[in-house]
């Protein structure tokens, strides 16, 4: 590909962040106005770097926060024969691991566990980089980044494991799964997650303050 | 002081320029050989491809995909047999359980995940398809092509199987499992979806819906 060896903001031009549509913007703006591309009438970004930072920062202590009963709290609850007892995600692993089931344990143990706290990690990571204006790897950041946004959606398995188990195992006394208030926590930490990854602007990567 | 809407000059067609969605780097529009990709010199995103077939092929597999969606929201995905006693679940089953629980916040976040976000995807992708296909005012293909992007992650299809497969272990040693009808009309919507999004190119897409780039 030609490359014109410059970059949107360099050519003083305004990029789409849903269509990648370019636009020339006014020379003087108002306070108030907002701009939409004249493509797809989506509301443009004029780059302010300090908003996107922000919400991402506030989304993700949030989740941070909401990540400590989301694994004290017990997520669902097995009886068979009339006993059982809450299970939180990690005795969940445990107990699956105990049990010889190692590969499912895993995967559990990877979605609901690693990838939550590996997105903290990475999306703080992140914006740590770019308020310092980093320039360092910016590709592998950027790798980083399209990691995070795609597992982001998988840690929602354990939530759909304890809807199909409530949904199925329902045979009264004799065995019977029940949702409990970890769960709530745990999916409200992969939504907040999934959208502090989509309000970090990624081009701040890449752009000079 | 109210809100004023401005619309800038658009410079997306002029000489042929684009912008790599990622990094933001101008490159110049190159015409390609068929089934060729164009990568950004900096980070090296797709930018865009040629494919003469994408229209219908997306076209062809959101029909596919509209069946096989309407088919797994009939019948029913999993069933469980013990002691004679029998209990059966359907794709949307599976928020019912929540909202039995009093946990009414999953049980929307689940029905939104797998039937109102994928439908909505379906959808937009037959009248984006059928916009390009029969030349329609791309008005509304606009609006829900722009949406679709946003919404993509999530409609949660694919997650949701892995959940069943893991849930298929964790009962299979409690109890008799049935599999049902929706389980495989369910496992080839998946794999259509895929393969619908894998063959469309956002650009094309863009650079045909637009009036102003139709060279």
């Amino acid at each position: 590909m030609p490359t014109l060896n410059q970059t949107v903001r360099q050519a003083g031009l305004l990029q789409c962040n849903v269509c990648g549509g370019l636009s020339r913007p006014p020379a003087s703006l108002s306070r108030y106005s907002v701009l939409r591309c004249p493509r797809c009438h989506a509301r443009l970004h004029t780059p302010n770097r300090k908003r996107s930072v922000e919400v991402t920062w506030a989304l993700l202590i949030a989740s941070a926060i909401l990540y400590i009963p989301a694994n004290a709290l017990p997520v669902m609850s097995v009886y068979m024969l009339g006993s059982g007892q809450p299970d939180t995600i990690i005795s969940g692993v445990y107990k699956l691991w105990s049990t010889g089931q190692w590969p499912l344990a895993l995967i559990v143990f990877v979605a609901s566990i690693v990838v939550p706290l590996l997105k903290l990690f990475a999306l703080g990571f992140l914006l740590v980089g770019i308020q310092r204006c980093s320039r360092w790897r910016q590709h592998d950041r950027m790798r980083l980044y399209r990691l995070t946004e795609y597992i982001g959606r998988w840690s929602m398995v354990d939530i759909f494991v304890i809807a199909i188990l409530v949904g199925l195992v329902q045979f009264g006394n004799l065995a019977r799964v029940d949702a409990n208030a970890g769960s709530l926590s745990f999916a409200a930490v992969v939504v907040l997650t999934m959208l502090a990854a989509h309000t970090l602007d990624e081009r701040m990567i890449w752009e000079e303050c | 002081m109210p809100k004023q809407n401005i619309t800038p000059m658009p410079a997306s067609c002029e000489n042929g320029q684009l912008a790599c969605p990622e990094c933001g780097l101008l490159h110049r529009h190159m015409p390609l050989a068929p089934g060729k990709v164009a990568h950004c010199r900096q980070c090296h995103t797709v930018l865009y491809r040629d494919d003469p077939a994408m229209t219908d092929s997306v076209l062809a597999l959101t029909v596919a995909g509209l069946i096989l969606f309407a088919l797994s929201n009939v019948f029913p995905l999993l069933g469980l047999r013990a002691q004679g006693v029998e209990t059966g679940l359907h794709l949307l089953g599976a928020s019912w359980a929540f909202w039995q629980q009093g946990f009414w916040v999953l049980a929307l976040l689940v029905s939104l995940n797998l039937f109102l976000f994928p439908l909505l995807e379906l959808l937009s992708l037959l009248t984006i398809a059928l916009t390009i296909r029969l030349n329609w005012q791309p008005d509304l293909a606009i609006l829900l092509f722009r949406w679709m992007r946003v919404l993509k992650p999530w409609g949660m299809l694919e997650v949701f199987m892995l959940g069943i497969l893991v849930s298929l272990v964790k009962l299979g040693s409690m109890a008799t499992l049935i599999v049902g009808t929706a389980f495989w009309s369910f496992s080839a919507l998946i794999v259509v979806m895929a393969a619908a999004n894998a063959v469309l190119d956002p650009y094309t897409v863009w650079q045909k819906l637009d009036k102003r780039c139709r060279h």
